[in-house]
């Protein structure tokens, strides 16, 4: 049995380390992802640890065991997020796992749910439009007229999910402090799926034009940042086009991670690299969006207006 | 006269729920066939989309019910979005940019503005047009334009369906 051990913080790039440490795709051997020490885990990593308990499940691999968290609060969290719900579908889940379920009330959470048809997208964004609206006034002080544009961006992301992967996927949004919570108060939309990636969605159209530089990256790019759709209907491709349009104007961030590549629309407020290239496989597709607190946002851009004045 | 349809009845008999949230493609193609449907059935020329108890709009879905819709009307067809508020007036001009389309729409605070990709003059043209229809000759007086400046933007308005062109004049597509 191989064990991946799962970083004290899950995030996008706590990611990284367990696609790491998950060694060669597909596994040569059972998997048991070891959360033990893990203290605090983003939406993204909830939506990316099932998706990789998806994966192995969709790959006929051996139901991989997870080790969950030592510390009691932090399983009541992962509980209270709607993790262990659909975790015990995927995993054999190793010690003691709280019974209280998903926290639908929060006004800081939005727990974990599957994406898996278009009834979905639909159920998500009747059923959280208002709570969605009220963390996006409360928590980041955006005006109340312009929430529903963060609906839409969810909206698309998770259609791009049932569009493009060829499976089903994972959605949660959480309101949380950014970078180990340190950083400003931000509302962190996570999607992942286990599908067939950015790259081979886009090979027919792109692949032949990129010619050698073809790649994981190279078809994020050209989703990210060119609008690019395998369907030839005028009208595709502007999803992400236009979530990067509304993230502009909240100096917001989008990370797009797929295959072995991650790239990222990075606000100013943020230390993350655009592009980066040659991580360890990890199965599917991961997006995520960050809207941080606007006050905070308009703080920093003021202070760095300020340091380049002098 | 004018053809009114009421988009959240249109969503709420393609989905057979009673949801509020104009989303997902499927969706929106269901509704356009629906809107299809009824503008092939009545005399009147303008059909008039009421947007006023839907709540969001995305833009796969504006893509399928708004840009679609313009794409496959006749042209003696005019087709008017009404009582949008300003993130489903964000996501039609958006869409519609992107494909060199536009629409006549009027918001839900305010008056009537054109949706999509129009040029700056053709604008101007437009709100001379609401102000007071005319023969280009007239509208360009009104301007300060030259008549050949102001019967191409006219011109341009009327091959978009922008404006209704009749006899050399040129009046607002009827809302009411």
């Amino acid at each position: 049995m191989r064990v991946v051990e799962i970083p004290r913080y899950l995030d996008d790039k706590g990611l990284d380390a367990v696609a790491t440490a998950m060694g060669t795709w597909p596994p040569e051997e059972r998997l048991l992802f070891d959360a033990r020490g893990t203290t605090w885990s983003s939406p993204y990593g909830f939506v990316a640890l099932l998706t990789a308990g998806q994966a192995l499940a969709e790959l006929k691999a051996e139901t991989p065991r997870l080790a969950v968290p030592d510390m009691e609060e932090v399983r009541s969290y992962w509980a209270k997020a709607g993790f262990f719900k659909y975790a015990a579908e995927y995993f054999d889940l190793v010690g003691k796992v709280p019974r209280r379920a998903a926290d639908e009330s929060s006004d800081v959470l939005v727990p974990v749910r599957p994406i898996r048809d278009m009834d979905d997208v639909h159920t998500l964004v009747e059923g959280l439009g208002e709570r969605v609206s009220r963390m996006l006034t409360e928590e980041l002080g955006i005006a109340p007229s312009a929430t529903p544009r963060f609906g839409m961006a969810l909206s698309e992301v998770c259609q791009n999910i049932v569009e493009h992967a060829g499976t089903g996927g994972w959605v949660a949004v959480q309101a949380h402090n950014w970078k180990k919570r340190a950083g400003p108060r931000v509302v962190v939309c996570a999607v992942s799926d286990a599908g067939i990636g950015f790259r081979r969605s886009l090979e027919s159209a792109e692949a032949r034009k990129i010619g050698d530089l073809w790649g994981d990256s190279a078809a994020i790019e050209a989703a990210l940042f060119r609008n690019v759709s395998r369907y030839r209907d005028p009208g595709r491709g502007q999803g992400l086009a236009m979530i990067k349009r509304y993230l502009l104007k909240w100096a917001g961030k989008i990370s797009v991670r797929s295959g072995t590549a991650r790239l990222a629309f990075v606000p100013e407020w943020d230390d993350d690299l655009p592009g980066v290239d040659k991580l360890s496989f990890f199965p599917g597709s991961q997006i995520m969006i960050v809207v941080p607190s606007q006050s905070g946002a308009e703080s920093k851009e003021q202070s760095a207006k300020s340091k380049g004045g002098r | 006269m004018v053809l009114t349809i009421r988009l959240n009845d249109v969503l709420r008999d393609a989905i057979q729920r009673p949801v509020r949230d104009l989303v997902t493609r499927p969706t929106g193609a269901a509704i356009r066939f629906r809107i299809q449907q009824a503008m092939d059935a009545t005399p009147h020329p303008t059909a008039r989309l009421d947007f006023g108890d839907v709540g969001l709009l995305d833009f796969s879905c504006a893509d399928e019910v708004v840009a679609k819709l313009l794409r496959d009307t006749a042209d003696d067809r005019y087709v008017v979005l009404w009582d949008l508020d300003d993130s489903q007036a964000d996501a039609v001009d958006a869409v519609l940019e992107r494909q060199n389309l536009a629409v006549v729409a009027v918001l839900r605070e305010g008056g009537p503005v054109v949706l999509g990709a129009v040029s700056q003059e053709c604008r101007t043209a437009f709100t001379a047009v609401l102000e007071g229809g005319g023969d280009s000759d007239r509208l360009a007086a009104r301007l300060a334009w030259t008549p050949e400046r102001a019967a191409d933007a006219l011109q341009t308005l009327a091959l978009r369906r922008l404006v209704v062109a009749a006899h050399g004049t040129f009046s607002p597509l009827p809302l009411q």
